[in-house]
């Protein structure tokens, strides 16, 4: 699949930077080079590596109120987005759409400038072209207070019935999820700590959206194409991506090695396939229950799509059919797609899960219950919003 | 007979692929001519058999498909098609008709350019030509869910009722364990090609000089003309290295029926082997006696053949199927070191399998109606707070 990127404010715009890098460093292309950042700022912001400064448009430099950015004004995000929408409009021309199958918006959504100008320019790409746009949506942690709430809360009830699909990548969990960082929290850390939830973000939308390159030797039995994706993510809401890998000779190690290149081994063979489907299936339950990147209830989920990769001797028919007939019924739906995704030479085994229209996701209702109660709170003490400390 | 083949998406185009391989394996000549056509380019590179400019990638320029499937989705393999119906038809004007008794087209059901496009390619063809056309359709697996199944069940009608067989594969009775993914198809493949072009290609040869037993292609198009569903039988055993003398004695390899080499154990060997292929796994699971008419072709060296056996199993089978449309003929295979039988039940009325896919399909289609018209309101409630507090932000 062929999507443009476009990172909105300084989250949207790393994580673009993230995909973009890891596009560099694999085989898998999704942007092809149509890519392109968007921040409200008065300087242009340089901690990009792989976004050539010409695909990075700074807006608002001129109007009053924006000083460093908008500092989670997403109000004032909103105003500069229409204000500045030639400015947005000439950077957006450079996309050459004709030959994309959609458009990917990326942006934090605790933040003035994703939650706000990522509305408007969600609302704006789906007036320019008749194609998907999707919308990769990072919310924020509880630790970013509840303004950061309420921006996430507001912005979601523009952005969801807007974009085509809203991918959701819950912060909070995911660094649990990685296992931590330091206690210390020092600035390091927490730069790190975004770094590699970003890469891990990154590596999992080009999972599911990218294919590799024309090496026939990686067209599956079943190889899912964009038309699978776009069809799995049509009924629109919120979405949630799973992944879990294994590594092959974790268990057998060296002896497992050598038994396998021993004549006569053969006899081997149908243990191990079984193994090998059991293997999956429990990947697959991985996935489904702790590493999707936005927990959710997944019998809630409308429709599904299941990729597997790995070396294609490993990837059994039977381990195959049990994931998905594991993810029909946990998602209590019939419209689940699977595919394989050989990788030859490879040493692990992953399992990407896509869940479209998620609709129980108890994130989703802290959040907007934190939104609620700091809103009263403004509106009541009838202050500016401030930092606030939980 | 000879065949123009038409495999319609991923699963139909590699089954005619394996069709061709299977025949350039054992020397014969069924398929006159191929296509695949599908609409997405990567399964497209996939074929070993079929020549690159016999491929055709269909719906590149449409919006839904653009060369990259369509998802599943059988409204969409119908829309995709029927707007480039005209590009099939320019493919099609390539077959030389005169050279082909029939046409078979291929294709999964469960998916959504087999089984929505596959009907739009028959009544193309349908349209062009007088010969018959045939369908080889690949029905999903249970294990394969719910969407599949209703994909099928739709497609189905729309097959049986367009072609003038519908010869029916279950994909179900002919799971395998322990395979990888990739081998399980390729072997699921290449049993049906077997059965198909063994049964289908009997009576190619020109030649004349043949077993008054053989079969013919009008035999074929008779016994296939009941607009029904229909499954196939098979059953093969190796053929014991006849000593060079004893051919010759019995005058070489123009054996004839009368030869009295038509003795008693090789009837019985072509009975049983009869027998065997009725009672095997049938690429359509089936009640037996529900067929309206049989056909087979025994296939193999001739020096092997019995008119006596094919008597016998004649009769045997007009028992088993209850009824007297029965054929049984020979189809020379000079050379082979394989005598094997392929049985043709033709208009089967009782495939569980079809109940079990309906009923599946039917519970799937309750449950997307219930999700489609629950979507908007889940969705609504999923980014309302409570009690409504919070405005959007634009």
């Amino acid at each position: 699949m062929k999507l443009a990127l476009v990172g909105v404010g300084g989250a949207g715009a790393r994580v673009v930077d993230a995909i973009r890098g890891a596009e560099a460093d694999g085989d898998r292309q999704l942007c092809y080079g149509n890519l392109l950042t968007v921040d409200i700022s008065r300087t242009l912001g340089g901690d990009l590596d792989h976004v050539p400064r010409e695909q990075r448009v700074t807006i608002g430099d001129t109007h009053r109120g924006v000083d460093d950015g908008v500092d989670g004004d997403q109000d004032l995000a909103v105003e500069v987005a229409r204000a500045d929408a030639p400015e947005i409009q000439r950077a957006l021309d450079t996309i050459t759409m004709r030959t994309l199958d959609g458009v990917l918006v990326v942006a934090g959504l605790g933040g003035g400038t994703g939650s706000g100008a990522g509305a408007v320019l969600v609302e704006r790409l789906q007036e320019l072209y008749d194609k998907p746009v999707y919308v990769l949506g990072m919310l924020p942690g509880v630790d970013e207070g509840s303004h950061a709430a309420l921006n996430a809360a507001r912005s979601l009830r523009s952005i969801v019935p807007a974009a085509d699909s809203t991918l959701l990548f819950d912060n909070d969990r995911w660094v649990d999820a990685d296992g931590g960082t330091d206690a210390d929290g020092n600035a390091d850390a927490t730069e790190e700590r975004y770094g590699r939830a970003n890469r891990e973000l990154a590596s999992r939308v080009l999972t599911l959206f990218a294919r590799g390159g024309p090496d026939p030797s990686s067209i599956g039995a079943n190889t899912l194409d964009a038309s699978d994706v776009v069809r799995t993510l049509s009924p629109g809401g919120v979405a949630s991506i799973g992944h879990a890998a294994i590594e092959l000779d974790d268990d057998g190690g060296l002896l497992s090695w050598l038994l396998s290149i021993l004549p006569g081994s053969r006899e081997r063979e149908t243990s191990d396939e079984r193994t090998d489907a059991g293997k999956i299936q429990s990947l697959v339950g991985q996935a489904l229950n702790s590493r999707l990147t936005l927990p959710c209830e997944v019998s809630s989920a409308e429709r599904a799509l299941v990729v597997l990769s790995g070396p294609p001797e490993k990837l059994s028919r039977r381990g195959f059919e049990s994931a998905r007939q594991l993810i029909e019924e946990e998602t209590n739906t019939v419209e689940v797609l699977a595919g394989d995704d050989p990788q030859v030479g490879s040493s692990t085994v992953a399992a990407t899960v896509l869940l479209s229209n998620v609709t129980s996701v108890p994130r989703i209702d802290s959040m907007q219950r934190d939104a609620v109660e700091h809103e009263r709170e403004r509106v009541g003490d009838a202050v500016p919003a401030s930092e606030e400390s939980d | 007979m000879k065949l123009a083949t038409i495999g319609v998406g991923n699963a139909g185009s590699k089954v005619v692929d394996r069709m061709v391989e299977f025949e350039s394996k054992t020397n014969r000549s069924l398929c006159r001519h191929v296509h695949a056509i599908n609409t997405a380019r990567t399964d497209l590179a996939k074929p070993e058999y079929i020549p690159e400019e016999q491929r055709v990638l269909v719906g590149d320029t449409n919006q839904k498909s653009k060369g990259h499937g369509v998802g599943g989705d059988v409204e969409i393999g119908a829309e995709v098609m029927s707007a480039d119906v005209d590009e099939i038809r320019r493919a099609f004007d390539d077959i030389e008709i005169h050279n082909v008794d029939a046409i078979l087209v291929a294709a999964g059901l469960g998916g959504g350019t087999g089984s929505g496009g596959g009907p739009v390619v028959i009544d193309a063809l349908q349209d062009m030509y007088d010969e018959p056309v045939y369908a080889l359709g690949i029905l999903p697996g249970e294990y394969e869910g719910g969407r599949p199944a209703l994909n099928a069940a739709r497609s189905l009608q729309s097959f049986v009722n367009k072609v003038d067989n519908f010869i029916g594969f279950d994909n179900d009775a002919w799971r395998a364990r322990e395979q990888t993914i990739q081998e399980g198809y390729e072997e699921m493949n290449r049993e049906l090609a077997a059965r198909i072009v063994t049964l289908l290609a009997a009576g190619e040869t020109d030649d004349t000089d043949v077993a008054e037993n053989a079969m013919d292609s009008s035999d074929i198009i008779r016994t296939l003309a009941t607009d029904g569903v229909s499954s196939i039988g098979y059953a093969a055993t190796a053929v014991d290295a006849q000593p060079e003398g004893l051919l010759d004695r019995w005058g070489g390899s123009g054996a004839s029926a009368e030869d009295p080499l038509d003795d008693a154990s090789q009837a019985k060997k072509i009975k049983s082997l009869v027998r065997r292929a009725t009672n095997s796994r049938l690429t359509l699971p089936c009640e037996v006696s529900s067929a309206e008419r049989v056909l087979v072709v025994v296939s193999g060296p001739p020096s092997e053949f019995s008119r006596k056996g094919i008597e016998s199993a004649r009769q045997w089978l007009e028992q088993e199927a209850g009824t007297v449309e029965i054929l049984v003929g020979d189809d020379p295979r000079e050379g082979s070191s394989r005598l094997a039988a392929a049985v043709l039940l033709s208009n089967v009325s009782d495939a569980p399998r079809i109940e079990t896919l309906q009923n599946q399909a039917v519970d799937a289609q309750e449950q997307i109606a219930e999700q489609e018209a629950a979507r908007e309101e889940k969705i609504n409630d999923l980014i309302t707070d409570e009690n409504d507090d919070l405005d959007p932000v634009i």
